[in-house]
């Protein structure tokens, strides 16, 4: 249920006003919608500072092995370069794994980081709070996520939320902490919007903005005017505060009802073209529906490539024989081929339609994949060594910055950090880190990350 | 939440000369999409389609070839002895010939 409010207002029946909302409105799983428009009313969010870049960050959860994909490594031995052969680029010298046939054509649009790395431990979640939030941190100390900073600094553009994740949240990838894609300390109307969905099922529907069965829309209607009517006996004590509220509480409306909302969140009014050159697969529809997320006025919208890494094909590439027994043959049949097919349609796409020099797309991961196959012929994690890359923006393509050694085991030149990498996501959607603020925590300003973006990729 | 995959790939060959020709897939899932191609009834190779629409195969060695387009069906990721149990390659267009 959505809880719209918190404060209780007396009725004469001795109903409340919060329980009239409560009573019908739709699960929007961790977003207090009347708190985040509440904010903006209340002029906390500067829509003049609203003009930047958006992003897309596709978050490939398990995380693919740096010598197989990105950072290949033709003259190792056998038992380090692996199975897969690099191919050229269409960048001169640049090459990366054979079964990304496609990227390699629009390499020169694309900026590889090839020297990431950290030292606060090799679990998933370790680098999955980096990548979201660029602090490795625990449940004590929570730092916000990407997307909920922007929403918090810049607000929504409209009626969508400013932060949207899609799929889902990422659920079990080993430990029981966090995944880094929360607000903490900026608040519950900062939280993503997750969409708890899977656009490419059959029957999917957006469960957020559904009313439960048994609610329509007119009985969310005859609620808004029923409120209304209450709100006209309340004037009297009005106050700014329950002006901002009214206003909260109107924006909340509007995304449960609004037509054009859930508008975007329909795939079907894609041409059947376009949804195949995604990929009829759930990354691939997610892919699709960050476009008309963004395209419609949400700001950052992330896509978690999988929610786990237990008991089905994903990049954490164990070959343990278990329930972690993603192989080569993985990669080479889903893996790789998915996520070539996905991404270069979203940077085509958004190409096409005039969107790609305000969008940053950033393709990030946990970590990479130690060096030496492991004796079953996988490859286990290491945060010592990754890539990961970018474009779109002020991004430019055609870069590789940094390298590893001989083996891809360390970094060579250039290191790179995730929060360098996180600053580059703000810097290249052209926030000024030097000059905007967010609120931390007591709402005391801080800056948005205490690193400076990767100059080379600019 | 395991990948979910809507509708059945579909695409057609067709041949000018030995070049191999496809069209776009259909309801394309976005796996690996390969030319299964048989010489005399055995498989002499499977080289990635999906960058190109068109190829032609090199070898020349004489005999009657037969290929199809045949797109990776992910079920599962489950495997026995490093073979998939239930996902398998299907095939997604008509067959082709020649002979050499």
């Amino acid at each position: 249920m959505l809880h719209i409010g918190n404060e209780r207002v007396p009725l004469c029946g001795g109903n409340t006003r919060r329980s009239f909302l409560q009573a019908g409105a739709a699960t929007l799983t961790g977003l207090t919608l009347p708190g985040l428009f509440q904010l903006q009313a209340a002029g906390a969010v500067d829509e003049s500072k609203a003009k930047i870049k958006n992003c897309i960050t596709l978050f490939l959860v398990g995380s693919p092995g740096q010598l197989d994909t990105w950072d290949m490594k033709p003259d190792a031995p056998d038992d380090i370069r692996g199975k897969f052969k690099p191919i050229q680029t269409n960048v001169e010298g640049v090459q990366i794994c054979e079964h990304f046939p496609l990227m390699a054509r629009m390499m020169d649009k694309v900026a590889l980081v090839r020297s990431l790395h950290h030292k606060t431990g090799a679990s998933h979640e370790n680098g999955q709070r980096w990548m979201m939030s660029g602090h490795d941190f625990n449940e004590n100390n929570p730092q916000p996520y990407m997307g909920s900073v922007i929403s918090r600094v810049f607000g929504p553009k409209g009626n969508l939320p400013a932060s949207i994740i899609l799929p889902d949240k990422i659920g079990n990838t080993g430990t029981a902490t966090p995944h880094g894609q929360q607000a903490a300390y900026l608040g519950s109307a900062h939280e993503p919007f997750f969409l708890g969905g899977d656009p490419a099922s059959g029957d999917f529907k957006v469960a957020n903005l559904t009313p439960p069965a048994g609610q329509t829309e007119l009985r969310i209607d005859a609620r808004r005017n029923l409120l209304k009517q209450i709100d006209e006996i309340q004037r009297r004590s009005e106050t700014k505060a329950t002006r901002d509220l009214d206003t909260a509480y109107e924006r909340a409306f509007n995304l449960l009802t609004s037509p054009e909302t859930k508008k975007s969140f329909d795939l079907g009014d894609e041409p059947d073209q376009v949804r195949d050159r995604y990929g009829r697969n759930t990354f691939g529809q997610s892919c699709l529906m960050a476009r008309r997320l963004i395209e419609r006025g949400s700001r950052f919208v992330t896509v978690n490539h999988f929610d786990t890494v237990f008991n089905l094909s994903c990049w954490d590439m164990h070959a343990d024989g278990g329930g972690l027994d993603n192989t080569y043959d993985d990669y080479e049949r889903l893996l790789c081929p998915q996520f070539d097919w996905a991404f270069t349609a979203l940077v085509e796409d958004l190409e096409q339609r005039g969107m790609l020099e305000d969008t940053v797309i950033a393709v990030l991961t946990e970590f990479g994949r130690t060096p030496k196959l492991n004796n079953r012929g996988g490859r286990d994690h290491y945060p010592s060594a990754w890539t990961n890359f970018f474009c779109g923006g002020n991004i430019q393509g055609g870069r590789v910055v940094g390298s590893t050694d001989k083996i891809g085991a360390a970094p060579h030149d250039r290191p790179v950090t995730p929060p360098e990498v996180v600053a580059s996501i703000y810097h290249a959607m052209g926030i000024d880190l030097e000059t905007t603020m967010m609120p931390g925590p007591g709402s005391r300003p801080i800056r948005f990350i205490e690193a400076q973006p990767i100059r080379e990729l600019f | 939440m395991e990948q979910k995959f809507e509708g059945t790939p579909q695409a057609e060959i067709k041949l000018e000369g030995h070049k191999l020709i496809r069209s776009d897939v259909t309801n394309d899932w976005g796996l690996r999409v390969q030319w299964l191609i048989k010489r005399d009834g055995q498989v002499v190779d499977n080289p990635n389609a999906r960058a190109d629409l068109t190829y032609e195969h090199p070898d020349q060695t004489p005999g009657t070839y037969e290929v199809i387009l045949q797109m990776w069906k992910y079920v599962n990721y489950r495997k026995k002895d490093g073979e998939y149990v239930e996902s398998t390659y299907i095939d997604i267009s008509n067959a082709v010939t020649y002979t050499i």
